[in-house]
């Protein structure tokens, strides 16, 4: 079975509908982009998948564990880590504090365990840090450790979103438009890490507004168009697929 | 962070910078985030508190102190609950109510130990906590600091109320004085020691936690709860366990004070108390464990200075914390190291800069 599967997922807001049976699957150790014009559900679709918000029918299977209805942070235990569309870090904390929060939950202990800050605390604390500071070697990020999450430039502060993530060593990775706000380096830079956690195992499900980065790492491509899915396969299927053409040329030209 | 609009540097700043470069020697320092550690200036801290009723040796201040110690366990915890995890509550003086009249009932009319009553009403007061904790806690922003203020004074309602456990309005006088194994604290002088004493063993408890995988929960949680739970964090319960935590820290201040003042009222642990808790910790500095601390110390000094103008106490009380707030609403500890960590940084770079290496 797929690392994730989706089943004919509905979704509506007051009447509008957002999702219209949607089914989809990712295999292990893909990178599997959706892409759509703005407003197609592909946010709609990502918070259903993390739990953030519940679909009206249909049912998603993750790990063949059915999280329909899970509450979103039981979710992320099992293995599931995101980032997204509007930049969430913790512009209150430190770089590597960004990060080492995203391991909270490998992190064991209770509260009484730190407040009396038992000897085994005190290790895993060091080690959390250690591996805190190679994660942010491996995204570059190491030379501003110490300065606080808010004072990084935009393009960093995606990294961290996407370090912190990697901290949780998730096995599916959602990414809700990486790219949108980056400069063409940064997006190269991008690609290439997404490419390098593939490499290790990691499966990437992206959504992403900018179709060219999409086209070049992924293995396969989904379309929602105002809710159904009407194209799924290899990049190059998919970008010759006449209704694809026909939704991108209507909707926002720019984007292809 | 550093005020970056005066660059220009003044040589007159160079006047301040011998007493503030002392001040930086003990005052914390609040933007250094990831050095959370225990430092040098711990030490220093601790020295002061233990030799300052030694060098004043004045019953006044004693008392002053004593009150002092118990006010900033209060705000200690709720400073955790409001500076690190960024929720409100206003029923924080119905915790240390419970904790007082917990160690009243337990001694005076089951002849408990007060020793034993003190864990008591710690227990007791974290318990309400979390019944009441459970529903109210889903709420956010000014809903939770309705619902809370509601909790406080239905705590009020129900201690006048119930008469024969509580005394009423009138309360319960004659609580003994705290004791352990024989060793009873009826003065001012070791009263402060065990107040103080208390308040440091719960301030490196905080500290500890503030400083790894829960404090940075607790912040993850004030920043962002989508982000919070998007790494696993179950943010209902770790506001759950801290609403929980500050209110156990409440009810051992509470039986504390119980035990001190021999007596337990309502009038006590009304709503003045809650809003003199919160501003403790709004002033000393939100996210930072010393700010509630100096903020207990400043207003309790500043109560008592204002005692002796009975009939214009209120109105300079509350023009001093405007004043408070107007020019430092980040806290007083928070403003003062800002200007201090700038004056050094720049005084640093300066010598740089004259050498020619930057």
């Amino acid at each position: 079975m797929s690392l994730l599967s989706i089943e004919s997922v509905t979704k509506e807001y007051d009447g509008i509908r957002a999702l219209e049976r949607v089914s989809l699957k990712v295999e292990k150790r893909s990178i599997k982009g959706l892409i759509g014009p703005n407003g197609a559900g592909k946010s709609t679709l990502f918070h259903l998948i993390s739990g953030v918000e519940k679909p009206d029918s249909g049912k998603i299977y993750f790990k063949e564990r059915e999280i329909t209805s899970m509450p979103s942070h039981e979710i992320s235990a099992l293995g599931m880590g995101r980032t997204f569309q509007t930049l969430q870090i913790w512009g209150n904390m430190t770089v590597v504090e960004n990060v080492m929060a995203g391991m909270n939950r490998r992190l064991k202990g209770g509260l009484f365990s730190y407040g009396l800050w038992l000897p085994w605390i005190r290790r895993s604390e060091r080690e959390a840090l250690k591996e805190a500071k190679e994660i942010l070697n491996s995204l570059g990020l190491l030379g501003k450790w110490e300065s606080m999450a808010s004072q990084l430039p935009y393009g960093k502060q995606k990294l961290l979103e996407l370090g912190r993530a990697l901290a949780m060593k998730p096995e599916l990775l959602l990414l809700d438009e990486p790219a949108s706000g980056l400069t063409f380096t940064e997006m190269r830079q991008l690609s290439e890490k997404i490419l390098l956690i593939r490499q290790e195992g990691v499966t990437v499900f992206i959504v992403e507004h900018h179709m060219g980065m999409v086209m070049e790492i992924a293995d396969e491509i989904a379309v929602l168009h105002n809710g159904e899915l009407i194209a799924e396969g290899t990049p190059e299927a998919v970008r010759r697929h006449p209704q694809v053409i026909e939704a991108y040329l209507k909707g926002k030209g720019a984007d292809a | 962070m550093v005020e970056t609009k005066k660059s220009e540097f003044r040589k007159r700043d160079l006047l301040y910078l011998v007493p503030l470069w002392f001040l930086s020697l003990i005052a914390p320092d609040p933007y250094l985030y990831h050095k959370k550690g225990f430092k040098k200036k711990d030490l220093f801290y601790l020295g002061a508190i233990c030799l300052a009723p030694l060098i004043w040796s004045d019953q006044h201040f004693h008392h002053l102190m004593v009150l002092a110690g118990i006010y900033a366990i209060l705000s200690l915890g709720l400073s955790l609950f409001m500076g690190y995890a960024g929720q409100i509550s206003l029923g924080h003086a119905a915790f240390f109510g419970i904790g007082a009249y917990t160690t009243a009932i337990l001694t005076i009319q089951y002849a408990l130990p007060t020793f034993v009553a003190f864990w008591a009403s710690s227990v007791s007061a974290a318990v309400i906590a979390y019944l009441i904790g459970r529903p109210i806690l889903k709420l956010k922003g000014y809903f939770l600091a309705l619902a809370t203020l509601g909790f406080g004074e239905i705590f009020q309602v129900i201690i006048r109320e119930s008469t024969d456990l509580t005394g009423g309005v009138i309360g319960i006088f004659g609580i003994p004085w705290f004791s352990l194994m024989g060793f009873s604290f009826d003065t001012y002088l070791k009263q402060y020691y065990l107040a103080w004493g208390v308040l440091i063993g719960l301030f490196i408890f905080s500290k500890n936690l503030v400083r790894s995988k829960v404090g940075r929960a607790l912040s993850a949680v004030a920043a962002s709860e989508d982000a919070a739970s998007s790494v696993g964090i179950n943010v209902p319960r770790i506001k759950l366990e801290i609403f929980v935590l500050g209110a156990a820290f409440a009810g051992l201040a509470g039986s504390l004070f119980a035990c001190f003042m021999s007596i337990a009222n309502p009038e006590a642990f009304s709503l003045g108390l809650t809003v003199l808790i919160v501003m403790m910790v709004i002033l000393g500095g939100m996210g930072n464990l010393y700010g509630p601390i100096a903020g207990a110390i400043l207003l309790t000094w500043l109560m008592d200075i204002l005692s002796k103008y009975q009939e214009y106490s209120l109105p300079i009380y509350s023009v001093i914390l405007i004043l408070l707030l107007l020019f430092f609403p980040d806290g007083i500890g928070t403003r003062l190291n800002v200007r201090i960590i700038y004056l050094i940084g720049y005084w640093a770079k300066k010598k740089k800069r004259d050498e020619g290496k930057l």
